[in-house]
């Protein structure tokens, strides 16, 4: 089903009705699952991903002996990130049955895990693991960034120390590949109709610096496209980061309200209303 | 499963210092200098032969005539396989995919068939029915870092140099002509996309790299890899996690990427000419030749 | 030593009797890769240069292997593992089982002064033990006389991999009329002040006050073995790279 884009250029409006530079509705809670160490549950329009981490923990028996010689680093210093992604069946329109050994739910893993293992600090946990495991209940764009933002989440709730969020969003951009048209507007956030039909990326800032963590493009874009739509993203990432952070101050409010968490000192500057 | 082997805390220490204080890497290179990279060709068609220092790789191509996806009748089928054996390094494992396998070939996957740089299209027989299935196999021989980018350029290369036997189709009959009976075909192809990786040391990954070797490799930060052709098109761009990188610093990455994919496309291309000048015997005089090659054993 | 041309041998290859050294009184030594078959066959397990040393009565065969089999009395450099209740595992060479280390094996080293090393340093160690029935146990002291003998932990500087055979040249007493190797003195006759520990398991340790110095001396080892120079194309190859760096 192909994406009308000469719409856009009429109304500046996109399919769902959002201009260039709207993000979709970002709903996301924490310590949803009592089992866990941390939990999170995050939406992005219609993208639902769940996260649950358990961790940092020792390794059981099995890991700890060291196979015949190995490499000649022996232990490692900091503790591992292992990431583990199911996609429901049910989460897309079409059902597609993934291998265990999908390569792309295996890059996606990967990615996950080397992007929250430099912002963690893993340092502190030497020989230890931490678990994420997230599991996709409905896909509607933007699977990355929802998974990476979930993570995040589920970390802070967690208690891991980090320097900073990771957050993540994607930017894409109304130009065809081919079409070197200087006019072509970049995007935010996508939805699975524009994945489909236009070039796009996936961003993850840490904080609310410029950095970039990840950057995944998957589609054919002319270079010259590449700023605007990383500028983009990275702003993105900024206001996903205000929507995350809101979200744990929260939730922290409540716990202390609620009585949890004692209310300890440094934290009267918080606005308890 | 053995764990790659780490280098000592001395060399990491030192590789670091030599970089970021008096910007020197330990083979003498400049920081956005390749090693010297060599492309040959087999006697066959589509076999690339690439060395990028010591890191080398052989790809060849092959086609075979195969029953089309059910969901995709007016299509060919084009697969990159990867293999990377305890011959490139001891803490490789047959038919135990590493993570550096996987990111290899999806890597590979989405810079060359998701670009769209083989018409698959073109491989089409008869519809739903009958279509080409052409297949790239990549081996490691040896790794000594930076796999992407000569896997990368030794499949188009293989691919570019590649020649399917040539069919017709008369009267609902297709006929698959030996190279004896015509001249084989290239493959129809869009475009050359080429890999450029980029590592990244220190604490905020402010010093950048190209061409890595296995020991700048083990020490790096990050790492982004980024797809491009000639024409300026981006392919594919990779940073996978690692430590964050400033994204003006990343900008400035894929403009010199998109200098060193012009370098590459050239080389390519001259290489190729340079191959099919060696096999052709002398156009029309050749063709009007009596005598058979004489095989001299 | 024989001054005439090299005899290569190859495994399984009979010896020429009059080649084996006799003496009085000494026994014959044999050196690697020879194998006696009692009762009087002596054959060669690997292919390479016999060399036969009549004064020493004593014959071993020449050989540029890849992998490093400790013996005893070998100088290696290896790489901390990870540290046990009372002894290091070390690694002499990747994939390979780990070295034994003492905690106590460093000179006057007690319960509290014993160096402190974290897995990835690197040692420079003898090895005290070897055999083939148990992993090699190492030791960084002359047992005899208590003193490190310029063993024990290797700080900073940079370490680089040569063949064990280049290794071994660059070890011999008289590296540059035997060996053939002269790169390093022709380094420092450039003026270059760096240190240098060479490692049987083909490891060298390059320390040098300037990173500059250190690189130097790692490319031109490196060069030498890869390409096999001679004395003369080693005096060149330095002068070409000080003249790159400089």
């Amino acid at each position: 089903m192909p994406l009308d884009t000469s719409a856009y250029s009429l109304a500046l409006l996109r399919v769902d009705g959002r201009r260039w530079n709207e993000l979709r509705r970002i709903h996301a809670q924490i310590r949803t699952q009592a089992a866990a160490d941390g939990s999170s549950y995050l939406e992005m329009g219609h993208t639902k991903v769940m996260c649950v981490v358990n961790g940092p923990s020792e390794p059981g028996p099995r890991r700890g002996a060291t196979s015949g010689g190995g490499g000649g680093g022996g232990q490692s210093k900091n503790a591992e990130v292992a990431v583990n992604i199911v996609i429901a069946g049910f989460s897309s329109v079409d059902r597609k049955r993934r291998g265990r050994g999908d390569k792309h739910i295996l890059e996606l893993q990967s990615t996950i895990s080397q992007a929250l293992a430099a912002s963690l600090h893993t340092h502190l946990f030497p020989h230890s693991t931490i678990n994420i495991s997230l599991h996709v209940l409905s896909q509607d764009g933007s699977l990355l960034a929802a998974l990476i933002n979930a993570a995040t989440l589920a970390c802070v709730d967690a208690g891991i120390p980090m320097t900073d969020y990771v957050a993540a969003c994607t930017a894409g951009s109304t130009s065809t590949y081919a079409a070197n048209d200087e006019g072509a507007d970049p995007l935010l956030d996508m939805n699975h109709q524009e994945e489909q039909e236009l070039p796009g990326l996936t961003v993850a800032t840490l904080g609310d610096s410029d950095r970039v963590a990840v950057l995944v493009c998957e589609s054919r874009v002319q270079v010259s496209r590449l700023e605007g739509m990383l500028a983009v993203g990275v702003d993105g990432c900024k206001q996903v980061r205000e929507i995350l952070d809101r979200v744990v101050r929260e939730k922290g409010i409540k716990m202390i309200q609620e009585g949890t968490v004692e209310r300890g000192v440094g934290l009267n500057d918080m606005e308890l209303d | 499963m053995p764990r790659e082997a780490e280098p000592s805390a001395n060399e990491k220490a030192f590789l670091l210092k030599a970089l970021q204080d008096e910007q020197i890497r330990l083979d003498g290179r400049e920081f956005d200098q390749y090693r010297p990279l060599e492309l040959t060709f087999g006697d066959e068609y589509g076999v690339a032969n690439v060395s990028l220092g010591k890191t080398k790789i052989l790809a060849k191509a092959s086609a075979e005539v195969t029953v089309p996806f059910a969901d995709r009748p007016l299509d060919g089928i084009f697969t990159i396989a990867t293999e990377l054996s305890p011959m490139a390094a001891p803490h490789f494992e047959v038919n135990r995919p590493t993570e550096t396998e996987v990111l290899l070939s999806r890597l590979l996957e989405k810079t060359v068939r998701r670009s769209g740089a083989l018409d698959t299209e073109s491989l089409c027989l008869v519809a739903g029915q009958k279509c080409w299935s052409v297949r790239v196999d990549v081996h490691v021989l040896s790794h000594d870092g930076n796999l992407t980018d000569a896997a990368c350029f030794a499949v188009v290369a293989a691919l570019r140099h590649f020649r399917k036997p040539d069919t017709s189709m008369e009267n609902g009959v297709l006929t698959v002509y030996t190279p004896a009976e015509r001249e084989p075909v290239p493959l129809g192809w869009l475009h050359s996309p080429f890999c450029v990786t980029w590592s990244f040391f220190g604490e905020e990954g402010e010093t950048a790299l190209l061409d890595a070797d296995w020991m700048e490799e083990q020490v790096r930060v990050a790492s982004v890899t980024i797809s491009l052709n000639r024409h300026g098109e981006i392919c594919q761009i990779a940073k996978l996690g690692g430590v964050p990188v400033e994204a003006v610093a990343l900008l400035q990455c894929t403009s010199v990427a998109l200098t060193k994919v012009k370098e590459f496309s050239t080389y390519l291309d001259d290489k190729l000419a340079e191959d099919a000048k060696r096999r052709d015997k002398g156009g029309f005089m050749a063709e009007l030749r009596a005598e058979n090659d004489r095989i001299v054993g | 030593m024989s001054s005439e041309s090299p005899l290569v041998v190859l495994p399984g290859e009979t010896i020429d009797p009059s080649l084996i050294p006799t003496h009085k009184k000494n026994p014959l030594r044999l050196g690697p890769g020879l194998r006696h078959i009692p009762p009087s066959e002596i054959v060669p397990t690997v292919a390479g240069q016999l060399v036969v040393d009549h004064r020493k009565t004593s014959m071993w065969i020449e050989y540029n292997g890849g992998r490093y089999i400790p013996s005893q009395g070998d100088l290696i450099i290896g790489q901390i593992a990870r540290s046990a209740t009372d002894f290091y595992y070390v690694s002499l060479s990747p994939y390979t089982p780990n070295a034994t280390l003492p905690h106590l094996a460093f000179e006057s080293a007690t319960k509290k002064t014993r160096p402190q090393l974290a897995s990835g340093e690197l040692v420079y160690a003898r090895v005290s033990l070897a055999n083939r029935h148990m992993d090699p146990e190492l030791e960084c002291v002359n047992s005899s006389t208590g003193k490190a003998d310029g063993l024990g932990p290797l700080k900073d500087g940079m370490v680089f991999d040569v063949s064990l055979g280049f290794a071994r040249r660059l070890l011999m007493a008289k590296s540059r009329e035997e060996g053939k190797v002269e790169v390093l003195e022709a380094l420092g006759e450039e003026g270059l002040a760096f240190e240098t520990a060479v490692g049987r398991n083909g490891k060298v340790w390059v320390g040098s006050e300037s990173v500059k110095t250190a690189v130097m001396v790692g490319r031109a080892l490196r060069e030498t073995d890869e390409k096999g120079l001679g004395v003369e194309a080693q005096r060149k190859l330095v002068k070409k790279l000080v003249r790159e760096m400089r």
